[in-house]
């Protein structure tokens, strides 16, 4: 409906604007001038609404009846001169018409002064706001600035009228409002897809980040827990170590005797060290007690017949005499103080 | 029984930089102990998802300095190139980190024939996760140059496969002497922590650092930074002595973390003073539950399953399927040498898949 009233409008505009024109240019002649200047200047061709002025002129002028059908010869002549003499006079006509024009444009011009030309100025520098002030004025209305205060009318009701109109529907807008259920079932679709495609996305995030855990910023009971274990166990070699190497001190290990006096008394120092702990308790400081058989499998040995032996020397570390161990044939103690000795 | 291998296998490609700096580098025997040091290599089998690949980043550091940092694996790199890769290199142990549906897995094995611990992660969280949970991480410039302590707890003695857990991962970080370590180069631990009721394995992995005790923050901060201090607030110089300003955590502490040092680290710790310890983690952090335990390198006999029920079944069918591989990939390597064995890809996942 709202369409339809629009349709009618701007129908109505046009018309308005056509008529509007004629009136103006019916009124006085000069007028039209004031556009044509403009045009003059670059040379334009002459349209056909300034040949419908010249004919009028022409009749005038003349007040023949030949008049109406030598102006569409005089626009003939103009591309191509082989004509009948007919055509020549009034091409001649016509000419004498041109300067005629030119020659009236030029005094008025002179005479109405720059006055006319600076509003006219104003009047394409600002545009809409100023040329509908003229229209309303009324009082010397221009052809040209009329023509566009019509024009703006039109306009200004049309959009008027689209402002008025009531959107129903803010997801979709004016736009495109007829195929509201098309937009509306490919929108949802979409949607839909998208839902799939994030849920997927989701679960293989799911499955990338499983086990994935952030830490709290604070210390639970577990984590302190195991920080004090992990506390024990540091300050127990830190101390081994120091045990050890403060009965180092003041020893030259380069010395033969020396060298032989501080193997005996960094072993003793370290089983006893060692031999502290029993294997119930929770920490067991374990690479500082071992270096297992790494010269034959490593890690391979202990799933033989003898590991739960050789395991065992843990227990028997403080019965066993650091002396004796040499003599040992325990795989792993020996090593142990061969290791030592190196 | 196996066929000779003569055909050309392509290398794991290891982009060190320090080795290509200074090559041999890294003994592999301690100059002073003249112990083996055990080396150690982290990768994936199959694809890992981000998070994953970050773990496996940590894990490389936390096994700093004797593992290959910035080892580049490919999707046609099967086990055995690794297994090529490691012997001329004195690589000892494979820490595999793998992926199912169900959760990521950590395969802790010894080169070159085994065994292979299967843990199950049943909950992880990376190093940047902890750093950022904490209120000033802590990362001094040389915390990973020496290699870490390994404190193991709770783990039972009577159980054979948490025996072998507490030897491989003994055998993971290289032995410490007592009389010539150096304290100062002791600068992380790791521990492993066996609950004996959810058969859970915690890891942590913590930074040690010593402090000195009955030294007040402000003359600790002082000696530590070297900096004049700031004294605008108070009337005199001694107030910056007297004016402890907030007891600090350190007096609170409990006499059990306190050593006395034989020797002076960094600045602050000196000789013959008590220092307190503390930890603080660095990550990653792991829950592990012990799946199951292989005689070969992530193939062979299954000695230990945690599903009591898959086991004798499981163990038949993994050593036929174990050993048709076995045929199988070396007959792909010799049939195209010169390409990548796409069939060792596939086995290598089927390998996966059964593993998990």
């Amino acid at each position: 409906m709202a369409e339809e009233t629009q349709v009618v409008e701007s129908g109505r505009g046009l018309g308005k604007r056509k008529f509007g024109r004629n009136q103006g240019r019916k009124k006085s002649n000069k007028k039209p001038k004031v556009m044509q200047q403009q045009r003059g200047q670059k040379k334009v061709k002459i349209d056909p609404k300034m040949k419908k002025l010249y004919h009028k002129r022409a009749r005038e002028y003349n007040s023949d009846d030949e008049d109406e059908t030598a102006a569409p010869a005089s626009v003939r002549t103009r591309g191509a001169p082989s004509m009948k003499t007919r055509g020549v006079v009034s091409f001649t006509k016509k000419k004498h018409e041109e300067e005629d024009i030119e020659g009236e444009e030029l005094s008025e011009d002179e005479g109405a002064a720059g006055g006319q030309r600076t509003q006219k100025r104003n009047v394409t520098d600002k545009k809409v706001s100023f040329s509908e002030d003229e229209g309303e004025d009324g009082d010397e209305i221009q052809p040209g600035i009329t023509k566009f205060t019509e024009g703006c009318k039109a306009f200004k009701m049309a959009f008027k009228s689209i402002i008025k109109k009531s959107v129903s529907d803010d997801l979709l807008g004016p736009v495109l409002s007829a195929q509201k259920n098309l937009v509306i079932e490919k929108l949802a679709e979409e949607e839909a897809e998208r839902k799939v495609k994030g849920e997927a996305k989701k679960e293989k995030l799911m499955i990338a980040e499983k086990g994935h855990v952030k830490p709290a910023s604070y210390l639970d009971s577990h984590e302190k827990f195991l920080i004090s274990v992990a506390t024990k166990g540091v300050v127990k070699l830190f101390n081994a170590v120091n045990k050890a190497q403060v009965a180092q001190k003041g020893l030259d290990p380069s010395k033969n005797r020396d060298a032989k006096e501080l193997r005996k008394r960094t072993k003793e120092a370290f089983f006893s060290e060692l031999g502290k702990p029993a294997i119930g308790t929770s920490a067991v400081k374990a690479n500082a007690s071992t270096s297992n058989g790494e010269d034959e499998q490593p890690s391979w040995a202990p799933l033989r017949d003898n590991y739960m032996l050789t395991s065992s020397r843990i227990k028997d570390w403080d019965k066993n005499m650091p002396g004796k161990n040499e003599s040992d044939n325990n795989e792993k103690v020996s090593e142990d103080s061969s290791s030592d000795e190196d | 029984m196996r066929k000779k291998q003569n055909g050309f296998r392509r290398p794991v490609v290891i982009k060190n930089k320090r080795n290509s700096k200074q090559p041999e580098s890294q003994p592999s025997v301690d100059p002073i102990t003249g112990k083996k040091i055990p080396k150690s290599f982290v990768f994936a089998r199959g694809k890992l998802p981000v998070p994953l690949k970050q773990l496996q980043m940590d894990l490389r550091k936390l096994m700093l300095p004797y593992t290959a940092l910035s080892l580049k694996e490919k999707k046609r790199n099967s086990l055995r190139d690794f297994l090529n890769v490691a012997g001329p290199m004195g690589v000892t142990h494979f820490l595999i980190l793998s992926k199912t549906a169900s959760a990521p897995y950590l395969r802790v094995a010894t080169t070159p024939q085994g065994p292979t611990l299967t843990f199950k992660i049943q909950e992880y969280a990376l190093a940047a996760d902890i750093a950022r949970s904490q209120l000033h991480p802590r990362c001094p410039k040389d915390l990973f140059k020496n290699s870490a302590l390994i404190v193991l707890s709770g783990f039972v003695s009577g159980d054979l496969p948490l025996r072998l857990t507490t030897n491989m991962f003994q055998n993971i970080f290289p032995t410490i002497d007592v009389k010539t370590v150096k304290l100062a180069s002791c600068q992380r631990i790791v521990l492993l922590n066996y609950n004996k009721d959810t058969k859970l394995i915690d890891f942590r992995h913590y930074s040690i650092r010593l402090q000195p005790i009955g030294v007040s923050r402000r003359i600790r901060k002082l000696v530590q930074s070297h900096q004049v201090p700031d004294l605008r607030n108070l009337q005199d110089v001694s107030d910056f002595v007297t004016k402890a300003g907030y007891g600090s955590e350190s007096e609170a502490d409990e006499e059990a973390a306190t050593v006395t040092l034989s020797s002076n680290i960094g600045r602050v710790n000196r000789a013959a003073t008590k220092s307190a310890v503390r930890l603080q983690e660095i990550g990653p952090r792991m829950t592990l539950q012990l799946v199951r335990i292989e005689k070969g390198l992530c193939s062979g006999e299954v000695l230990f399953s945690e599903s009591a029920s898959g086991k004798p079944g499981d163990k038949g069918k993994t050593d036929d399927e174990m050993d048709n591989n076995d045929e199988d990939s070396e007959g792909g390597e010799d049939d195209d040498q010169d390409e990548d064995g796409d069939g060792e890809d596939l086995e290598d996942n089927e390998n996966d898949e059964e593993l998990d």
